[in-house]
């Protein structure tokens, strides 16, 4: 390894991969340092995988070149892989082996020599809270634990080159913290991180960031240089009622973007304020009530969709809200459901009103899936009840079936067909009425946004696209009900932010929408969440509720020189909470006001430079977080006194 | 530097134990095919039915049918009475063999006169048919000799009659029993079929699954990673042979006149090429069902049509003979039946045992040069 690639532990030239005809990935340009926390975004399809595979050395690259720890991917390739650590995005354990066995298979894969094996394996365990749980096979973990394995194994060798392939996706909040603190702890004993995720909030983690989108690069940088790079400022409205503001808002201000954020509305104009009279006057013609105007800071997914190309946008669709009877549409009580030993379900309760948008969250394995099978029909519940658009569950499937509308996680559409082929079939399954037909075609098309695109093939549709038209399948019967399971998953935040409007109109003319999710940023969007863990309806509530109700404590967020040094300094303090957050740190204590001296004097002491420290507001995950922190102090309190029992 | 291969056995190995298929795999399939194909697969003919249409119904034509009954090879289920049941009796299959007497059989042989009798055989077996006419035309032939006999007898014979007489001995298999060639030649057909199939899924699952990724980003060198493998499953295989083995002496009761220690040393070499088999399909294969599929199409279809096991290779055209040393089962069931059936050695086997161990060798080589650390 010549010493002038030293600091450059990935440098990246004109890189590109082709599939056949198909190209995945196009003229790469990238530099990365040592030390860094990398962070590759994009949506599915934009490249990230076919990126870190080729970095990793386990595929050769169609065009262009990559050095990897100074060796070439192609010809040096054996020196890349015998080094680094990676993690692919898919199951990477064996399943048969218990997670003491998994990690000494990789142990001696990767020729840790015998006298370190004990400590490194016994370190790596602590710190993955995983040490009960040594001789269980890896199979029978839960998907946040797997996750947590997968990246021991992968660490095992204090490689100086960790590669993650989406670690995170689907993990819930408690595992996805502790791993990044793994990572975290990874990155003090002098590893660079490269990762790949869907997740915006992940992305605010890392040193630096590069968006993929249709295998090129769109941009690269700091989090803070990309938030300050955006054109204009970003402002939060309250305004009702808030579908026709958004409207209006869509007519005057197209190029600020605005976009539904739950109870709020976000837009982004351009410095100097643009003509505010203009859009205020626009608001006040539509007779809209304006409450609230402040300036917000950005997110980086506000800059990314600053960024990508703005293709596909539909012209909202006219709201002929058909309001019927009031009450609940969907009434669930006592809800389980079991396979063998295994509950899957257990005791839910919940309502959903005429109109409302209920999410369930929950990490991969919570139940959700379980649970909206049940609600639709698909699967018997094992004890309890439920009455769903007015049909009580196993009475009459046929009525039941025909009232609701359900799009699955992998969007069951048939890619051979066009566009128009697969909504004649979905209509033909539904048993739409032929007289109204052509009607409910036309509606179906604006609303996917592929009016004169009948004949496109479906497999040529990009993600948010396909995923549209998805959503017109599912709703070409008129449902009462409509079930969305992780809708949003792997597609792009433009995507979704449109996908969210849509189903804000459907859900406003009186459609009831029970719609899954693991992106947490989500849940704003919703008018009442739940909140799954282990089958257990853990918390009930609206957001805003949820967000001031539980007592989560409170966010300081610490910008100091040697931010990895200051980390260490927290890891053992009483009643903090530390955690990376890109250049900065997020420590999470009981009360700002009195932890602030305290902490300040620990950091003077230890000769730390403070730039900044201030308090922030909780994000909807910590609040989540606490919940499930409480609910696994629950489980242990009756495992304890289970074992004393006995 | 303590090698990887070991490491990979190990991890393998666990798997493999906590995995009720593969173990079902690896031992009931293999009983359950040589109960079966031992039971089922028998080309010898034994108390086949047969129908008479005794058109004479004399004292002679009686003594011919007894002769058939008595033969062992054939039991007289049914007596014709109208033509018309010939081809019913055919048809249906009821009858494998029908033999017409004429009416005036017994007056044609009072005269002196040849008799003509027909015999009808059902051919949608050819092989049983042909080996039916053959028993026949014998019993036949015995029949008209002693007739001829002792008409010379009671002429008062002038001369004496003169003949020849074939003294033949069977080699090998006495009794021509055909479980006793069929079974030492699936031994050769069941390590062929399962073995290479369990380790072809065994790595494409990896692929399947991802977890191979992990392999690829590692020091591991192809041949480590590929001997890992390989060695957990051959010593299943091998296994795999001694139970089959035990098995077929015990149902079956075939001879095994040969060496054992020699038959083992074959089996070594041959399960590290089977498995090796299994091992080069999964190097150029992505998905289980195309692993299936292609060892199915490589090992066992090949080792039933061109191996000899149940077609002799020397009755092959030419062409299709030469293709048969493409399939190792060939010299694993020549190597077989050459010590159970013939007990032979080294000195006649050396070079099926040479070809097996290139074979192996090559097979080795080829996976590891496939074998690439690359997800695509």
């Amino acid at each position: 390894m010549n010493t002038l690639a030293q600091d450059w532990v990935i440098e990246v030239e004109g890189l590109g991969r082709r599939y056949g005809q198909r190209a995945v990935l196009t003229g790469l340009d990238l530099k990365i340092r040592r030390g860094e926390v990398f962070g590759l975004l994009g949506s599915d399809g934009a490249g990230k995988t076919t990126t870190l595979q080729m970095l990793a050395g386990i595929l050769d690259p169609s065009e262009g070149r990559a050095t990897v720890l100074g060796y070439d991917s192609v010809r040096k390739a054996a020196q890349i892989t015998a080094r680094i650590g990676y993690m692919s995005q898919i199951f990477s354990l064996y399943g048969r082996l218990t997670v003491n066995e998994n990690l000494d298979f990789f142990a001696a894969l990767h020729r840790v020599p015998e006298a370190e094996r004990a400590e490194r394996k016994a370190r790596l365990l602590a710190f993955a809270h995983l040490e009960r749980h040594r001789d269980r096979m890896a199979r029978f973990l839960s998907g946040g634990m797997q996750k947590k394995l997968a990246l021991c194994c992968a660490l095992i060798h204090a490689p100086p080159l960790l590669i993650l392939d989406e670690p995170t996706t689907g993990v819930d909040p408690v595992s996805r913290r502790e791993f990044w603190n793994i990572l975290y702890q990874a990155l003090t004993e002098g590893a660079t991180i490269l990762v790949s995720t869907p997740y915006m909030d992940e992305a605010e983690r890392c040193t630096r960031v590069a968006l993929l989108h249709d295998g090129r690069l769109v941009a690269c940088d700091t989090p803070a240089r990309l938030r300050a790079g955006l054109p204009g400022k970003m402002y939060e409205l309250v305004a009702r009622p808030q579908r026709r503001a958004l409207a209006a808002l869509q007519r005057v201000l197209p190029q600020a973007a605005p976009y539904v954020f739950g109870e709020r509305l976000h837009l982004r104009l351009p410095l100097g304020g643009g003509d505010e009279g203009e859009w205020r006057a626009a608001l006040i013609r539509e007779d809209v009530q304006l409450e609230t105007v402040r300036p917000i800071a950005p997110s980086l997914e506000d800059v990314f969709v600053a960024l990508l190309p703005s293709a596909e946008v539909a012209p909202p669709l006219a709201a002929e809200v058909a309001v019927g009877a009031a009450g609940p549409a969907i009434e669930v009580q006592d809800l389980s459901m079991r396979f063998g030993n295994f509950t899957a379900v257990d005791g839910v309760s919940f309502a959903v009103q005429r109109g409302e948008i209920f999410g369930f969250l929950g990490p991969n394995g919570s139940g959700k899936t379980t649970t909206i099978k049940m609600l639709c029909g698909l699967l018997a519940p094992s004890t309890g009840r439920a009455t769903v658009a007015g049909v009580e569950l196993g009475a009459d499937p046929r009525a039941l079936r025909s009232r609701i509308g359900y799009m699955s996680q992998r969007f069951s559409l048939y890619e051979d067909m066009s566009v128009g082929e697969n909504l004649d079939f979905f209509a033909g399954v539904y048993q739409v009425p032929r007289a109204q037909l052509a009607a409910r075609r036309g509606w179906a098309l604006q609303l996917a946004g592929l009016r004169g695109e009948e004949s496109r093939l479906t497999r040529t549709l990009s993600g948010g696209l396909k995923q549209r038209l998805a959503l017109a399948c599912a709703v070409l019967h008129e449902p009462q009900v409509l079930f969305l399971d992780e809708p949003t998953a792997g597609v792009d935040p433009l995507s979704r932010r449109r996908f969210w409007e849509l189903i804000g109109e459907i859900a406003e003319r009186g459609v009831s929408v029970l719609v899954t999710t693991h992106y947490m940023d989500e849940a704003e969007h919703c008018h009442t969440l739940g909140l799954l863990y282990n089958g257990r309806l853990i918390a009930l509530d609206s957001p805003q509720a949820l967000r001031t109700g539980m007592r989560a404590g409170e966010m300081l967020e610490l910008e100091c020189d040697q931010p990895i040094q200051a980390l260490a300094l927290f890891r053992d303090e009483p009643g903090v909470q530390a955690s990376f957050f890109g250049d900065r740190l997020h420590l999470l204590v009981d009360d700002a006001a009195a932890a602030r001296t305290h902490l300040l004097a620990r950091l003077a002491q230890a000769g730390h430079k403070v730039q900044r420290i201030e308090t922030v507001p909780l994000g909807i995950e910590d609040v989540f977080i606490a919940f499930i922190q409480m609910e696994q102090a629950r489980l242990e309190a009756v495992d304890v006194r289970r074992r004393k029992a006995r | 530097m303590k090698s990887l291969i070991f490491a990979v056995m190990l991890k393998e190995m666990r798997e493999i134990r906590r995995d009720p298929i593969t173990i079902a795999v690896a031992v009931v399939l293999p009983l359950l095919m040589l109960y079966l194909f031992g039971s089922a697969l028998s080309l010898d003919v034994k108390d086949a039915s047969f129908a008479v249409y005794d058109q004479d119904g004399g004292p002679a034509s009686r003594a011919l049918i007894d002769r058939f009954s008595q033969s062992g090879y054939f039991k007289r289920t049914h007596d014709i009475r109208t033509e018309d049941e010939i081809a019913e009796l055919l048809d249906r299959g009821r009858a494998r063999l029908v033999l017409i007497i004429p009416p005036d059989f017994a007056q044609q042989l009072a005269r002196g006169e040849t008799a003509e009798l027909q015999a009808l055989a059902d051919g949608s077996y050819s092989t049983t048919a042909m080996v039916i006419l053959g028993y026949a035309e014998a019993i036949v032939q015995g029949y008209a000799l002693e007739r001829t006999r002792e008409r010379l007898a009671t002429q008062g014979g002038v001369a004496p009659l003169a003949l020849v007489r074939i003294e033949s001995r069977v080699w090998f298999n006495a009794p021509l029993e055909s479980v006793n060639y069929i079974v030492p030649g699936l031994f050769g057909v069941i390590l062929m079929a399962f073995p290479p199939l369990l380790t072809a899924l065994a790595v494409v699952r990896e692929k399947e699954a991802g977890s191979v990724q992990q392999i690829f980003v590692s020091p591991i060198q192809p041949y480590e990673f590929i001997a890992g493998k390989m060695i957990p499953y051959a010593v299943i295989a091998f296994f795999e042979m001694i139970m089959i083995l035990v098995a077929g002496l015990w149902w079956f009761h075939i001879p095994f006149r040969g060496s054992f220690p020699l038959f083992l040393a074959a089996t070594v070499i041959y399960v590290f090429c089977t498995v090796g088999i299994g091992l080069l399909v999964s190097s150029i294969t992505r998905s289980q069902l195309v692993a299936m599929l292609l060892s199915l199409l490589a090992t066992l279809m090949p080792s039933f049509l061109f191996s000899g096991f149940l077609f002799p290779i020397y009755t092959m055209p030419t062409m299709l003979q030469l293709y048969t040393y493409l399939f190792p089962a060939r010299y694993f069931i020549e190597i077989s039946r050459g010590i159970a059936m013939k007990d032979v050695g080294l000195e006649v086997l050396w070079p099926q045992f040479l070809a097996l161990l290139l074979y192996t060798a090559l097979v080795f080589v080829a996976t590891t040069r496939l074998f690439r650390k690359k997800v695509a």
